[in-house]
């Protein structure tokens, strides 16, 4: 054999042992595809005025942006969401920002793309609990909304396009500009040296980016991380409701003994995803607060530590990181200057 | 019952260290919300606003005129008075007022509650406004 032979062989070998080098690293938000945003203008003036239509909901007291509110990144600043009166939600919510990137959508990622997970919080009987043939009679009583549909999507009201309407206006919310992304572009004065610092164990000691990167900072996977449930929440009338319920639908057995939230689980019934919830992007989390699945965790200090001391009961996931108290601060320095982008403008529409 | 409870319990709590002031916002898709935001003002006037408010929340959707007529005598209130002021749509013009000023300021859901100009939309347990209060009244006292 050639030694030419010998370094190609070599080479192969340090390949696949290592995979894709690409894979899991920081990337610039800009390098997004945004032709398909900018081309629905029209489908995402719609989406917004839908997004923002009380009529969205079966007492017509609530909005998608009831929940999602501009102002608050988004989400609701709630540690579990807002809900339909007399009832009450289980997780937390979610902001929709970035949501082009995600593969997977809500916690348990029982939706796969954006106009498929639209009608879930319309219909849920504790989020905005309306019967979903009437959202589309309702809508199609609208003479503006009538005009819209064939305007922006060259067709009539339906519940595909009132979904399809509502996932334009969620794609077109991006987090641009952050300080990462200059950055990450060549402007080695976007972070701050304590926040540099914190981009270092980001990557490194912390071990962050096994499951943050890539341009949202996220794997598109579920891990069980060991969350604790709130005892509050496990006693709560409502919340056991809202919990058998979601569970009885996916066709858990044992439903009506369930005490604690299985996440993916409940969805996909293999033992993986046993309380395995999805990796939350990182984009913007300065202003998501509280977090994880149930809002278990008010500040970014307390979510630090969580992983620092290897997660939760019962997680095979993390290990201890042994962060000193300077690092963790470096950390979260990183989180809150570097990913946080430009403001997002948004103007309440006018409703028809 | 919606905020009502939350506001309430506040008022209690923080006894003379909270303004309370309400904008109406009624709802341009229910049909009585627009005369039930007058009916409350007309008990205003005489000063029953809350157990108005109350009897509005407690027998809901039932709002036409002749029902919220029925709760005005049931609080006490001067018939005459009040029908005067519901026929004359006396209040109409600063409820239009209130309209305007949450159009102006982007608002689109109820309640939305300010908080020294904090911002907060939807209804929210107790302790979340409670927090917020805190805070202020420890920022007044630095």
């Amino acid at each position: 054999m050639s030694s030419n032979n010998i370094l190609v062989v070599t080479l192969c070998f340090i390949i696949l042992l290592t995979g894709n080098p690409a894979a899991k690293t920081l990337e610039p938000i800009d390098s997004l595809p945004l032709s398909e945003n900018n081309k629905g203008y029209k489908a995402i003036e719609l989406g917004k005025r839908l997004f923002f239509d009380r009529r969205l909901s079966g007492d017509g007291t609530m909005s998608c942006a009831t929940c999602h509110i501009p102002d608050m990144a988004f989400t609701d600043g709630m540690e579990i969401s807002l809900s339909y009166p007399t009832t009450k939600n289980w997780r937390n919510t979610p902001t929709v920002i970035n949501s082009v990137l995600h593969r997977y959508f809500f916690w348990d990622g029982r939706a796969k793309t954006l106009e498929e997970q639209a009608p879930f919080p319309i219909m849920s009987s504790f989020e905005m609990n309306l019967n979903l043939d009437y959202l589309e009679e309702k809508i199609r009583q609208v003479p503006e909304y009538n005009r819209d549909f064939k305007d922006a999507l060259n067709e009539e009201v339906s519940l595909k396009g009132i979904a399809k309407a509502l996932a334009a206006f969620q794609k077109s919310l991006i987090s641009r500009n952050a300080p990462l992304d200059r950055y990450l572009k060549g402007d080695t004065n976007a972070l701050s040296e304590d926040a540099k610092k914190g981009m270092e164990l980001f990557v490194g000691k912390a071990g962050c980016i096994k499951c943050h990167y890539g341009k949202a900072l996220m794997d598109n996977k579920f891990h069980h991380l060991g969350v604790p449930e709130r005892p509050e929440h496990i006693e709560d009338p409502q919340i056991a409701i809202t919990r058998r319920f979601v569970a009885k639908i996916h066709g858990y057995k044992d439903y009506k003994l369930l005490k604690e939230d299985l996440g993916r689980y409940l969805i996909t019934k293999d033992k993986k995803d046993w309380k395995a919830f999805k990796t939350p992007s990182l984009r913007e989390v300065s202003k998501t607060a509280p977090y994880m699945h149930n809002g278990y965790y008010q500040s970014l200090e307390e979510v630090i530590d969580f992983f620092n001391r290897g997660g939760g009961e019962g997680n095979k996931a993390l290990r201890p990181l042994n962060l000193t108290t300077t690092e963790k601060a470096y950390l979260k320095t990183f989180l809150i200057e570097a990913l946080t982008g430009e403001e997002l403008k948004i103007t309440h529409p006018e409703i028809p | 019952m919606g905020v009502g409870p939350a506001i309430q319990k506040i008022m209690r709590e923080y006894k003379g260290k909270v303004r309370l002031v309400i904008k109406h916002y009624p709802y341009k898709y229910r049909d009585f919300a627009f005369i039930s935001s007058e009916a409350a003002l007309a008990a205003h006037e005489q000063g029953k606003f809350w157990e108005m408010h109350e009897l509005l929340l407690k027998r809901s959707p039932r709002l036409d005129r002749r029902s919220l007529e029925q709760y005005a005598t049931e609080i006490g209130l001067d018939m005459q008075r009040f029908k005067e002021a519901m026929d004359k749509k006396k209040f109409a013009p600063l409820i239009e007022k209130d309209l305007k000023l949450a159009q102006s300021l982007d608002l689109y859901n109820t309640p939305t509650i300010f908080i020294n100009g904090i911002k907060i939309v939807g209804n929210r347990p107790y302790d979340y406004y409670k927090r917020i209060i805190d805070e202020e009244l420890r920022n007044v006292k630095q």
